[in-house]
């Protein structure tokens, strides 16, 4: 320790905290925290006076009401035949959107921008919104769902598979063009072939999360098993409310199942 | 990678071919089956519009006085949605992760699974009766659910990291606990706050539904306007809404970045 | 604490659960304060033999004594009260790059202080004390608070040098500590292992791949081959034919770090 070349070369002091940014963000978070709880608190007389009714019909909601069962192969049915429609529009509909939102691909700045927060906006209402509008446009009934999921869809697969896009290697693309191809031929023989398999994908993914929302869709009034649900619901039919929910989840997990398989096989 | 790529769709078209037209197939057949015929396809645009310009102008005067605090309600029930299921999956996700605890981990795996296929909504259902119509019905749902894909992708962020310190700190005579602390939670908590706010992002969405139950926030709002025909005020509550998540998301998605960083 | 730093190896055998021989029965007495050296070819049982000693891998068979005690084979407060006495230091340095240079020294203090101030990462000054001098001893204390991430690998390695110093070890386990740095560094890092031994007295163990490393810096080599000890004498006495029964083949200049050192 008394050699020349290491003698102390000063212990440095433990630099100050930002404590600016620490009590930012704590006050923050316990400020927001203690806000809900207030906002959502005003619930819990609520809870106590709804307690011993609310405990009732949870006891009744078991067994299911298994007899109930045959009357919801249609509107099953129909709930996947909504998420089918809507994949499919909503999926083709993405790729002109997405196309136009990749920076890499886009033919001019403003076509860009504006798709670009086209798509943005399109994500921030949550699909029962768009089943509501439709269902208000069209009228109760399968096609405003399809409509709502078509939407969906598109928010989905248009910002994932842009990104997609604009990882892609771009010398195949560039080379299209530089030989005198138009950009509809970049975008074909160049761009795409590449992002393929992620497209597939995204839209297999798309397709699960339309199976899970077009159970509910009906709530609103548009369309499948929802609709049933909403009754059975309305009326505290908690025996039936179950086997719907029983059942929906059953279909849905067979159905993500046989999509995961597909997704992990191509990728 | 680019031979390959551009050989693949030569080579497969038989097969790309036979799915393509499987799929619209089964699109026709859906598509007949809910009546979505090419006639009331053609038809749409005219009725989407007839109904959209009866949204203008929106009422901000409503906006203000009901669908703000509606919307407000909803953040509060997204928030502590968020931070119940934070809380919760924390410990979950480093018990899921088969790399630390591989034992525990496949029935933690099997749980936040089943937490996981519930959506928030059909869990509402059963929490109104229970708790009561409101924003507290709401927040349970929302945290139960969100508990299984935060636990999720915690343990996946567990189990991709280095795991040469956490044997580090047991050779130096640390218990499995300290090794937690000093080796796996500073290397995946970056990673797992911004699980919980992209969650947040999500749950904002799905609090704005759940109104449609009765368990408070938005939703209900939207609906009873719609149900109405009240389309000045639905468009103030749209308008209102946009902007309040597009706002969040961008809070939210700088904040992200930053951590990631 | 002469006597805590005493090995002693009694047929000690490993066999992995996939069938492969770790350690095929070694017999070996490292005596308090020695700077040993293992030499072998990939897979010929260096690691398993650092990492029995303080019970990372359990043995199978047979018995390791450090300092008298026998090593245990589960985890546990007796391994751990073993493990605190025992320093390591890896290849990969195995530092947390998100936590800064300091804390990660102070993890070798870890079964130093109640467990409750560890974890609350509320150490004692005295502590604190001992993290600063082992960081001054491979001259990195003004890095003391950066992010230990940010720090080359050579200072990232110091970093696992201070922390196993932190520990005020009776032994050091070094399981190839220079494989992933270059030569300049190498040989810094392998003068300041020879120094803390000669300073401090801790008895050390290190694996190296490099024979001209070996020689210059052990004092005694051990010589290890498909889990069995086939070399154990001094570095001076160790020659070409030692070296050919080790490897199995003549040394090339691959095994070595400075070729200029192979004539
Ligand atoms: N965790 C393990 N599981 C199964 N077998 C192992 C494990 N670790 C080591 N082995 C096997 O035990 C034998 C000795 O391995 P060890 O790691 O001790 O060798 P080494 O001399 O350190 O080699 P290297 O120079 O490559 O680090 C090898 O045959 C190896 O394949
Ligand atoms: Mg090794």
């Amino acid at each position: 320790m008394n050699e020349a070349s290491r003698a102390a070369p000063g212990r440095p002091l433990r630099p100050a905290r930002n404590w600016t940014l620490i009590i930012a963000a704590v006050g923050a978070v316990s400020l927001m925290t203690w806000w809900s709880a207030r906002g959502i608190g005003f619930s819990l007389v609520e809870l106590a006076c709804n307690l011993p009714g609310g405990r009732r019909l949870l006891v009744e909601s078991w067994p299911p009401d298994w007899s109930f069962f045959p009357r919801l192969l249609g509107p099953l049915l129909e709930t996947l035949q909504i998420a089918v429609v809507g994949t499919v529009i909503g999926g083709i509909l993405a790729i002109p959107i997405a196309v136009l939102a990749a920076r890499n691909l886009t033919p001019g700045f403003l076509v860009w921008f504006v798709d670009r927060n086209f798509m943005n906006i399109l994500r921030t209402l949550p699909d029962l919104f768009w089943a509501m509008l439709f269902a208000a446009a069209v009228g109760f009934g399968p096609i405003a769902g399809a409509l709502a999921l078509t939407v969906f869809t598109i928010a989905v697969i248009s910002k994932l598979w842009s990104e997609s896009l604009e990882a892609i290697d771009m010398a195949v693309p560039e080379a299209v063009r530089a030989a005198g191809g138009s950009w509809l031929a970049m975008l074909q023989f160049g761009a795409i072939p590449q992002a393929l398999p992620h497209y597939v994908s995204y839209a297999l993914y798309a397709f699960e999360l339309n199976v899970r929302a077009s159970m509910i869709l009906g709530l609103v009034g548009a369309g499948g098993i929802g609709m049933v649900l909403e009754t059975q619901r309305s009326t505290f039919e908690y025996p039936r409310v179950t086997l719907i929910v029983l059942s929906v989840l059953v279909l849905v997990l067979i159905i993500e199942k046989i999509s995961e398989s597909i997704r992990r096989r191509l990728v | 990678m680019t031979v390959r790529t551009t050989l693949a769709p030569a080579a497969g078209m038989g097969w790309a071919t036979q799915v393509t037209l499987f799929i619209a197939v089964l699109f026709l057949v859906c598509a007949w089956a809910i009546d979505l015929t090419p006639a009331a396809l053609a038809n749409l645009p005219r009725q989407m519009a007839t109904v959209l310009s009866f949204f203008y102008p929106a009422d901000l005067n409503y906006g203000a006085t009901r669908v703000w605090p509606a919307l407000l309600e909803s953040i509060q029930i997204a928030w502590m949605g968020t931070i119940i299921a934070a809380m919760l999956s924390l410990p979950l996700a480093l018990l899921g992760a088969r790399t630390l605890f591989p034992r525990i981990a496949r029935l933690v795996k099997l749980i936040s699974a089943t937490a996981r296929a519930f959506p928030e909504i059909l869990l509402a259902i059963y929490f109104v009766p229970i708790v009561g119509l409101g924003a507290f019905a709401g927040a349970l749902a929302i945290g139960i659910s969100s508990v299984g894909m935060l636990t999720k992708l915690g343990s996946e962020v567990v189990e991709s990291i280095d795991m040469g310190p956490v044997e580090a700190v047991q050779a130096a005579g640390g218990s499995r606990l300290l090794a937690l602390r000093y080796a796996v939670v500073p290397q995946v908590l970056p990673e797992i706050v911004a699980h919980w706010l992209f969650r947040f992002e999500l749950n904002i969405r799905a609090s704005a539904v759940l109104g449609v139950v009765g368990a408070g926030g938005v939703g209900g709002v939207l609906l009873n306007t719609l149900r109405y025909r009240h389309f000045e005020k639905a468009a103030a509550v749209l308008l209102l809404t946009i902007l309040v998540v597009l706002i969040i998301d961008m809070v939210s998605g700088a904040i992200r970045r930053r951590l990631l960083r | 604490m002469t006597d805590k730093a005493a090995i002693r190896f009694q047929g000690a055998r490993v066999v992995y659960p996939n069938g492969a021989v770790g350690l095929a029965g070694v017999d070996l007495d490292i005596k308090p304060g020695e700077f040993v050296v293992v030499v072998g070819s990939s897979g010929a049982g260096k690691s398993t033999l650092l990492r029995s000693v303080n019970g990372l891998t359990p043995l199978t068979s047979g018995s390791i004594t450090v300092g008298g005690q026998p090593v245990p084979k589960k985890e546990g407060r007796e391994l751990r009260r073993l493990r605190a006495g025992v320093g390591m230091i890896f290849q990969d340095f195995r530092i947390t790059r998100r936590l800064s240079v300091m804390t990660n020294v102070l993890v070798g203090r870890v079964a130093h202080v109640p467990g409750w101030r560890a974890m609350l990462n509320l150490w004692p000054a005295a502590d604190r004390e001992i993290a600063f001098r082992a960081l001054e001893r491979v001259s990195i204390a003004d890095k003391a608070w950066v992010r230990a991430g940010d720090l080359s690998g050579g200072q990232q390695q110091r970093v696992g040098i201070a922390r196993a110093l932190a520990q005020e070890p009776a032994i050091i386990l070094a399981d190839e500590p220079v494989a992933s740095l270059d030569p300049v560094t190498t040989h810094q890092i392998m003068r300041d292992l020879v120094r803390i031994n000669q300073e401090l007295g801790i008895t050390t163990l290190v694996n190296l791949h490099f024979l001209d490393l070996a020689r210059r810096y052990g004092q005694r080599i051990i010589g290890l081959k498909a889990g069995e000890l086939v070399y154990d004498g001094t570095a001076d006495s160790v020659t070409q034919a030692d070296f050919k029964n080790i490897y199995g083949r003549d040394p090339d200049a691959g095994d070595l770090l400075d070729e200029s050192e192979a004539s």
